[in-house]
């Protein structure tokens, strides 16, 4: 056997040794030491589970608001006025008193009738002048 | 919209609340179970790299707290080189304020007089045995130990995540925040190390 084999050889006897010593001593740990890794150990799971916890009871507060919220938001949508809607035309001032007019019952040339004879006169005139 | 209010109805509450209150359950068990089988390999990595058994302690136990705080919800395929990153993290903390705080000591003319003697004493390289070994090869362990203590960090990290925790060499890059090659470099050399320091081992 060659040098470099020997060494591979002991270094993975080496190697075998050690991981042989090592595991052996963690079943000699004093009692203390196994009681205090066992207390941690629940501790750490227990903080899982609060925190966890903690994760639902923020989830549980969040999700009605958020219901509320996008409930809201849907309305709003639904209610707003559409951006492609043609543009409102402003009311005139004069336009609400001739709706007034309208609705009345007075006639609309009640004593102010068009003088029908005056225009055909005129054009009678018009036409007949040179 | 529909979608939504289905999704997250307050109606489906108490189903939530009983899948949430399952799944709990399976994560605190499997969690459980998996710190069980960790702890005292992770306890005796921790003692031989601070040399400290109530440190060590303390480091584990912040381990488990991180691990279960912030990557519980991973798989838990994931939680081993997880684990180990955060406890080798947690082991340089101490180290760090360790050194940090021999280096402050050394300024002040009253160290003398401080009664810090007991901490002095376990911050010391002696490499004596620890009291969990009480058996017939104690003298080997020992000579291990303090050829352990001897090595570099990072030569020492490979070592026992590679061949005590049985970490594969992506298990211990992730765990020691390297790459592959680093990993099998630093391991090599811990085993030549080791090879120099304990020639007898073997038989």
């Amino acid at each position: 056997m060659n040098a470099d084999g020997e060494q591979q050889q002991v270094d993975g006897q080496i190697e075998q040794r050690a991981h042989a010593l090592l595991l052996a001593s963690t079943d000699n740990l004093p009692w203390a030491v196994r009681s205090r890794l066992a207390q941690a150990r629940h501790a750490a799971v227990m903080a899982h589970g609060q925190h966890r916890q903690r994760r639902l009871q923020r989830l549980q507060r969040w999700v009605p608001a958020g219901a509320v919220a996008a409930a809201a938001l849907a309305l709003f949508l639904v209610l707003a006025p559409h951006r492609s809607a043609p543009p409102v035309v402003p009311v005139a001032n004069g336009a609400l008193e001739n709706i007034d007019l309208l609705a009345s019952d007075v006639p609309l040339n009640g004593d102010q009738a068009v003088n029908y004879e005056f225009y055909e006169w005129a054009a009678d005139k018009a036409s007949s002048s040179p | 919209m529909a979608g939504f209010a289905t999704l997250v109805s307050p109606t489906d509450l108490p189903t939530l609340r009983k899948a949430h209150l399952r799944e709990t359950q399976d994560g605190a068990r499997a969690l459980e179970t998996f710190l069980a089988g960790v702890e005292r390999k992770a306890f005796r990595i921790a003692q031989i790299a601070l040399r400290h058994d109530a440190d060590a302690l303390d480091v584990v136990q912040d381990a488990m707290l991180q691990l279960s705080a912030r990557y519980a919800a991973r798989p838990a395929e994931e939680w081993r080189p997880l684990f180990y990153r955060i406890l080798e993290n947690r082991i340089r903390d101490v180290q760090r304020r360790r050194s940090v705080r021999s280096r402050v000591m050394a300024l002040m003319p009253w160290r003398e007089d401080e009664d810090e003697t007991a901490d002095a004493l376990a911050e010391a390289p002696d490499g004596s045995p620890t009291p969990a070994v009480q058996v017939e090869s104690d003298e080997m362990l020992a000579a291990l130990e303090r050829a352990l203590t001897a090595l570099p960090n990072r030569q020492r990290q490979a070592f026992m995540l590679r061949n005590f925790e049985g970490l594969d060499v992506a298990g211990t890059a992730v765990a020691m925040k390297c790459s592959q090659g680093s990993v099998k470099t630093h391991y090599f050399r811990a085993v030549q190390a080791l090879r120099a320091r304990l020639g007898e081992f073997r038989t």
